[in-house]
């Protein structure tokens, strides 16, 4: 039998407290697609990022085409034709796509129309319609990533990996890039995607790797499972029906109330646009759109980040449009920001600390002047079991966890000190289906509680489950609100593209 | 002992040790015995009580200072200015003491001495706050306007009564700070110096608001989300930071100098940087290396004076010293994690 093009053999890596990969065992064949599939801190990274010479591995061997390799860095991996494409990119935004391509790889004169020749040939030949010449900072996420493969192409790569390269991308730019993995494997390349995307894996995989707590769970051929084998490999308990939200009537009251909320920066367009709306009680209003469409801002002008220009906002019927984020706060509105490192976490402090964090102003906590480390100690604990994070304790380190479970202590801290009206910004981004589930229950049991909810979701499935009505954003104006039962995804997806009725379109 | 513990105190002990073969070979090349050198730096540390109270005089300057670095430090902020902010305290105290010349001047003088240079610190952090300026080049720059400043009352208004030297007349007796060991010149300076670092201990790690400081200097915009206004905390933090270089200029001049001096003790703003770093600014930790570079300055003095060796050795030994004293939190930091891999694969296994 032809040897595996690239093979892993019992790869084990330890961070300090955790087992990031424990005997790891598989390989890929010349002209596959292989997925690397498992809830997010299952170890599919960090095993390619020791493929990739990122990490080390404190055990096992790599092989290639059956000879043992030792893979210290990238720069080895680029001379064995691996390349990795991170989930963040790594480009230089204020230099051009042909810069970044032969950063590193050329030497001495450059002669600029001649690389940049190259590189545009290379991009026409796989159908990237990307322009060498433009700047990274002019390009959408989807063009940028596909610079990034083409850096991968530019250096002849054999294998590429791919690190949830869908999570920031189109439904559009996500069949060209299918496209591009099945046509780039036929001429006898490998593609390793890592993704916890079932519907994804079986639509671009041959071969299925499943991971499971830094061990390999599964590994299967595509025509041998589906979906639902799939997520029971990927999962350890099985999924909690979620309960579906009841359909009582909406109490009257109004908790949150928009009116005409502007907001500008310099002379652009305004990036909120006489935004109004009302949120009542025991409501969970949704925000829907495709992102980048000012969900972002409307979030930041509800909790005083961001200055509006014009408008006023209303909490209990107050008019709290000039308060301070802290005064904000205050008055019991909770807030789970989408960028949970940038905004949410203290990555460096402890669980406790970052408990702490929110409502550090308040009386509650001190004791003599100083700290009541014993109460906070014991919330701490009562957030960690609530919400069942995996955590050694209220003083392990923020960073030390995964992503879902740093966003459960998120949403367990914005729960405890909410008052009436609580905003979830992307609540899910990114986390394991357990986790997911854990928030979801986290924003039905608020709902129940008689509180108002924001809940602003690029994921349909999220808006169609969870809210009662939906508002949908396009370029900084509201589509239209509707009940969410009067929508169907169809309808929402043309009001996200921009139109605001069937067949017609506002904006040419 | 727990582990942990365990390997502060092996490391710190071999990166003194390592510091100290390195510096013996520099005093090879300088053509002498580095052991018996040695051996006379160290008897000559201990070699009576006044040299052993001369310890903790060096000391106390040297505790505000780096007290004063590892404050904003927390708040990730440089205050490379401590020097600066000593000499406006220097100024205050020696400017009250001589108004003043009674007892009651003491507490006045720490009191406006914090507040002052307090203030002097505090425009670091107000120009951080307002133009975004660089606090690094701003609190650098400002010594040198305090150098100035001092220098110019010392040739004017501060001048002593025979205007020979730019210097002030020495104080009044009653203004200086009491001994508490006879036969030494350690004052109560260095009892202040110790409470003080407490505080600062207390302020950073158990009270709300130095959670504030702390979270401010770790992530910034996790905390304004949170409510706190970054801005205020950079002007605070550098209010505190200046208050407290400028204690060292009241223990100096009311404990040591009982004068006020043009242009003395130049380096103890970046002697302090230096162990508050060598600390890991822990306020706690500050007390005993301050101590330590304390004993190195005493010994160093002694040796230069009686063995021909040039004291500037001691320079060398101090840098040594801290070069391996900041590698050793690294191999400290490498050990706990192999130590928590083992753990890891035993429970695997």
């Amino acid at each position: 039998m032809e040897k595996p093009f690239f093979e892993l053999k019992d790869i084990s890596k330890y961070f300090a407290k955790v087992i990031a990969n424990k005997d790891v065992s598989f390989s890929v064949n010349r002209g596959e697609v292989l997925a690397l599939l498992g809830e997010n801190g299952a170890g599919k990274s960090t095993c390619m990022k020791i493929l990739y010479g990122l990490y080390r591995a404190d055990k096992g061997e790599i092989f290639k085409d059956g000879v043992p390799i030792i893979i210290k860095s990238p720069k080895d991996a680029m001379r064995y034709k691996v390349s990795m494409i991170q989930q963040h990119f790594s480009l230089v935004s204020a230099h051009t796509v042909t810069e970044n391509i032969i950063l590193g790889n050329v030497k001495g004169k450059i002669n600029w129309e001649e690389e940049s020749n190259r590189i545009q040939h290379l991009a026409d030949k796989y159908g990237f319609s990307v322009d060498a010449k433009k700047k990274i900072k002019d390009l959408t996420v989807g063009e940028q990533q596909k610079v990034e493969i083409l850096k991968a192409l530019y250096l002849d790569a054999n294998l590429l990996i791919m690190d949830e390269p869908t999570a920031v991308l189109t439904p559009q730019e996500i069949d060209n890039l299918m496209n591009f993995v099945k046509d780039y494997s036929k001429q006898g390349n490998a593609v390793i995607f890592i993704t916890h995307k079932l519907k994804e894996v079986m639509s671009v995989a041959n071969r299925i790797i499943v991971m499971r707590n830094g061990m390999v769970y599964g590994n299967v051929n595509k025509e041998d499972t589906d979906e639902i084998r799939l997520s029971k490999l990927m999962i350890e308990n099985s999924i909690e029906e979620l309960e579906k939200p009841k359909v009582d009537e909406l109490k009257k009251e109004v908790c949150v109330s928009l009116k005409n909320i502007c907001v500008k920066e310099d002379q652009e367009i305004p990036l909120l646009n006489n935004i109004s709306f009302d949120i009542h009680k025991g409501e969970i209003f949704g925000v829907a759109g495709v992102s980048g469409n000012g969900q972002q801002e409307l979030c930041m002008a509800l909790c005083g980040a961001q200055k509006i220009n014009s408008g006023s906002i209303y909490l209990n019927n107050k008019d709290i449009s000039n308060l301070s984020i802290k005064d904000r706060i205050g008055l019991g509105m909770a807030y789970v920001p989408s960028d949970r490192h940038r905004y949410g976490l203290v990555m460096s402090m402890s669980l406790a600390e970052n408990i702490l964090l929110k409502t550090s102003y308040s009386k509650q906590w001190s004791k003599n002047g100083l700290i009541d480390k014993k109460k906070l100690k014991d919330t701490t604990n009562g957030i960690l079991k609530d919400f069942r994070v995996k955590a050694s304790g209220p003083f392990a380190i923020a960073k030390e966890l995964s992503g879902g479970n740093q966003q459960k202590v998120i949403v367990g801290r914005e729960v405890e000190n909410c008052g009436d009206f609580i905003i979830f910004d992307q609540p899910t981004r990114g986390l394991d289906l357990g986790a997911i589930n854990n928030v979801h229950s986290a924003i039905l049991s608020e709902k129940e509680k008689g509180k108002a909810i924001l809940l602003v979701s690029t994921e349909l499935s999220e808006i169609f489950t969870l809210c009662d009505r939906v508002a949908v954003f396009y370029k900084g104006e509201i589509q239209g609100i509707y009940n969410t039962s009067d929508l169907n995804s169809e309808k929402i997806g043309l009001l996200m593209a921009g139109y605001k009725n069937e067949g017609e379109s506002i904006n040419g | 002992m727990d582990k942990k513990t365990r390997d502060i105190f092996i490391t710190s002990f071999l990166a003194i040790l390592f510091g100290l073969i390195c510096s013996g070979i520099m005093i090879l090349f300088l053509g002498k015995n580095p052991i018996s050198t040695f051996a006379l730096l160290f008897s000559s540390m201990f070699r009576d009580g006044y040299t052993i109270g001369e310890i903790f005089v060096k000391a106390t300057p040297l505790i505000f200072t780096s007290l004063a670095f590892a404050f904003t430090f927390k708040a990730n902020l440089f205050n490379i200015g401590a020097q600066g902010q000593f000499y406006i305290g220097s100024l205050v105290a020696a400017s009250i003491s001589l108004l003043i010349p009674h007892a009651i001047a003491i507490p006045i003088a720490i009191i406006m001495a914090f507040i002052l240079s307090g203030i002097w610190g505090g425009l670091i952090g107000f120009c951080k706050a307002r133009f975004k300026a660089n606090e690094f080049l701003i609190s650098m720059m400002s010594t040198y306007v305090a150098l100035n400043l001092m220098n110019y009352l010392l040739r004017t208004v501060l001048l002593e009564s025979k205007g020979e030297y730019p210097q002030t007349d020495s104080l009044s007796k009653n203004t200086w700070l009491f001994k508490i060991v006879p036969h030494t010149r350690l004052h109560v300076g260095f009892i202040l110096a110790i409470v003080v670092a407490i505080l600062i201990w207390l302020l950073l790690y158990r009270t709300t608001l130095g959670f504030r400081i702390r979270a401010v200097g770790q992530n910034q915009e996790a905390a304004r989300m949170s409510g706190v206004n970054p801005e205020l905390i950079f002007v605070f933090a550098f209010f505190i930071s200046g208050g407290l270089a400028g204690l060292a200029g009241v223990t100096e001049v009311n404990g040591v100098q009982h004068m006020l001096l043009q242009g003395f003790n130049p380096s103890i703003g970046s002697i302090g940087i230096g162990i508050a770093i060598l600390a890991n600014a822990n306020p706690i930790g500050i007390i005993f290396a301050s101590i330590l570079f304390g004993a190195l300055q005493v010994g160093g003095t002694i040796m230069g004076q009686i063995s021909g060796v040039p004291s500037s050795i001691i320079d060398l030994m101090e840098g040594f010293v801290m070069v391996f004293v900041i590698i050793s939190y690294f191999i400290r930091n490498k050990w706990e994690i192999n130590r928590e891999k083992k753990l890891l694969t035993e429970g695997v296994k």
